[in-house]
């Protein structure tokens, strides 16, 4: 059938209107709801069809409990943030190797939520010529809380342990991680776009015994989407939390509050870093190590300050 | 080629005990097969010689070296209470009796090599930890519940005797839970209720060994023996979700903190009354373990991977589903579909 594009409230009348047909003409209703779905657009059976494939379990997931089906439906929404709401300027996204190991290393930030790695991710999927889901390292307190936990596993999140991007870069994955960990989005806000201490330098070691390369990436906007103001460490003893951030509107406005400011962003990918030079055993060699660790903390400094420059106002 | 081999079996009356005697009688590489246990074994064993002895008590140190095993396997290990093995009995059962039968072992001379179908319950149960537990990340975190920490104990004592004991073969298995057709653990129970209680927001990742797999593996440890600890899981990992819809049923989710209180309740009504401490942390958290070892070092490749053993239980369990959940999600597939196939 075809013919000029119906409205949604005549497609759902189409489908009653040849349902009740076919229920007069004897069929049982489950027949007649097949023959009525004949009227309703491809786009519209394909989500009834794939609904009704995930009710029955028969989906994909692979062994983290990576979701791509579910990754995908949720994919709109961060669209929606990445183009609208923060209107994300992604550069060098081609320095993120197509296939192959790689370890993305960003600055973190967002007291609240750090939208970071979804922002990021969007830069992979939008413009990048060859998209891969990257995986990205959650802060243990997410995978206690209810729903988080269950969402964030299905979007490609990972406990933040060694042992896991270890894992995934040997499976050739792409890792993301953030050195600056709660460190970096526990900040306060005058203190924004100022890299904090990258731990130990864990994620060169990692990056040095899988041989992977370090793709540095710098994040401006990410710090005014919830400007932390203050830190309610009352509030963070009770629930165990690291920190309670106090924003303009958190937890003032109550769940608006939640709302992130729709700041202005920026992505920039920095040239690789090829660690193999230095083979693997140089993951003990704590020199080697801090020199990387160092030098990965400068390009993202550099490429903060450059961004906020070219970004010019905050939020237009 | 020496004599034949004689093997050991503690627990004989538990289905993986049951299990192990049954393939061992088939395979010519075996003399004979000594189970002991407090009770006879449901099934007729043909070839095995049966003793019955509560390994808690002392006579074991008399009795084993009598038999002599140059295997001893201990399947003695009580993961959930049963109606002769009430949950107050089972750190004894499991920790000191897995002492006397160690101490057993030290006075029989010919032995070669003992194996323990211990438990992954051994790297606890929590939110963040790491998605893939591989042999030596035992003990990176507290152990919350009674089995965790009984499994724990008894892992020292069998490392401590390892050590002392060099010239054998001391060999521990870690198992995932295991399910598997005809299989009645309350896990397996719990999973094959009508509507299944789980807790609101938590999705846990989890491995559940097919018992086909679950045999397998012990099989081959008790013939060829690794030193140290194995892993005994599925490749990959399935969501609780996931299982729950691939079985067929329906999830029933309860706010967490009611959840163990409840099964607590009304379980024993429900037939997984047992389904407690670690098995509620389990189905909150998940856990999942690398089998590089189980199938590089000890050289057994699983059958089924974590889906495919769910997936085997649900094709078994079809037949005797009472209550068949309507099937929304065929109905809507179907409708989906109609188009495509026309």
């Amino acid at each position: 059938m075809s013919g000029p594009p119906l409205s949604t409230p005549e497609i759902g009348a189409e489908f009653l209107r040849m349902m009740r047909d076919g229920v007069e003409r004897g069929l049982d209703p489950l027949a007649a709801a097949e023959a009525a779905a004949m009227t309703l657009p491809q786009s519209l059976r394909s989500s009834v069809e794939r609904m009704g494939r995930r009710l029955r379990g028969e989906y994909h997931e692979d062994e983290w409990g990576f979701d791509e089906e579910f990754a995908e439906a949720a994919y709109p929404f961060f669209e929606f943030l990445y183009d609208r709401w923060w209107r994300v300027e992604a550069t060098g996204v081609d320095h993120v190797p197509a296939h192959g190991r790689a370890m993305l290393v960003s600055n973190h930030a967002g007291a609240l939520f750090p939208f970071d790695a979804s922002m990021i991710t969007g830069a992979i999927m939008k413009r990048h010529p060859l998209p891969r889901w990257p995986r990205f390292m959650v802060l243990d307190l997410a995978f206690v809380l209810p729903y988080v936990s269950a969402f964030m596993r299905k979007v490609g999140g990972v406990p933040a342990s060694p042992h896991n991007a270890t894992r995934i870069l040997n499976q050739d994955g792409l890792m993301m991680v953030f050195p600056e960990g709660v460190k970096g989005t526990g900040k306060p806000f005058g203190e924004r776009y100022r890299l904090q201490r990258f731990g130990r330098g864990g994620f060169v070691e990692i990056a040095l015994r899988t041989g992977s390369p370090i793709v540095p990436v710098a994040v401006v906007g990410s710090e005014e989407i919830y400007p932390m103001l203050g830190n309610s460490e009352v509030l963070a003893r009770a629930i165990g939390a690291p920190f309670v951030p106090l924003t303009p509107t958190f937890p003032w406005l109550g769940p608006l509050g939640l709302i992130p400011l729709p700041s202005k962003w920026r992505i920039e990918f920095c040239e690789p870093i090829d660690v193999r030079e230095f083979g693997p055993d140089a993951a003990d060699d704590r020199r080697v190590v801090f020199e990387i660790s160092e030098r990965v903390r400068e390009t993202i400094q550099g490429k903060l300050y450059e961004n906020l420059v070219k970004r010019g106002s905050s939020f237009f | 080629m020496s004599a034949g081999r004689r093997i050991l079996i503690t627990g004989i009356a538990s289905h993986w005990g049951t299990e192990l005697a049954r393939r061992l009688e088939r395979d010519p590489r075996v003399e004979q097969v000594i189970g002991i246990d407090t009770r006879a074994p449901d099934a007729d064993l043909e070839r095995t010689e049966l003793i019955e002895v509560d390994i808690r008590s002392p006579v074991l140190a008399r009795l084993l070296p009598a038999t002599e095993p140059d295997t001893v396997v201990h399947c003695g290990i009580v993961w959930y209470p049963e109606p002769d093995k009430p949950a107050r009995a089972l750190h004894d059962i499991n920790v000191i009796g897995t002492l006397q039968l160690l101490a057993a072992c030290e006075r029989t001379p010919g032995l070669k090599s003992v194996v323990v179908r211990g438990s992954a319950a051994i790297y606890g149960c929590e939110g963040a930890s790491p998605s893939f537990y591989t042999e030596e990340m035992a003990r990176t975190v507290a152990l919350r519940t009674r089995f965790q920490r009984d499994i724990g104990e008894l892992e020292g004592y069998f490392e401590n005797f390892a050590r002392r004991h060099p010239q054998l073969i001391c060999c521990m298995l870690r198992y995932q839970p295991e399910i598997g057709p005809g299989l009645s653990t309350p896990l397996a129970r719990y999973l094959s209720l009508p509507v299944v209680p789980t807790q609101m927001g938590f999705d846990p990742r989890l491995q559940f060994v097919h018992s086909e797999d679950a045999t397998g593996a012990l099989l081959k440890a008790t013939m060829d023996p690794v030193r140290g600890a194995v892993n005994v899981a599925p490749s990959g990992s399935i969501s609780l979700s996931r299982a729950i819809r691939l079985i067929g049923r329906v999830e029933l989710p309860l706010p967490h903190p009611l959840f163990g209180p409840m099964l607590a309740r009304v379980g024993g009504g429900l037939g997984i009354g047992t389904l407690q401490g670690d098995a509620v942390r389990l189905l909150r958290f998940g856990r999942g373990v690398d089998n590089r070892r189980l199938r590089e070092e000890l050289g057994y490749e699983p059958r089924f991977d974590a889906v495919g053993a769910i997936r085997d239980l649900a094709a078994h369990s079809r037949g005797r589903r009472v209550a068949s959940v309507p099937g929304v999600g065929s109905v809507l597939e179907k409708i989906g579909g109609s188009g495509v196939s026309r």
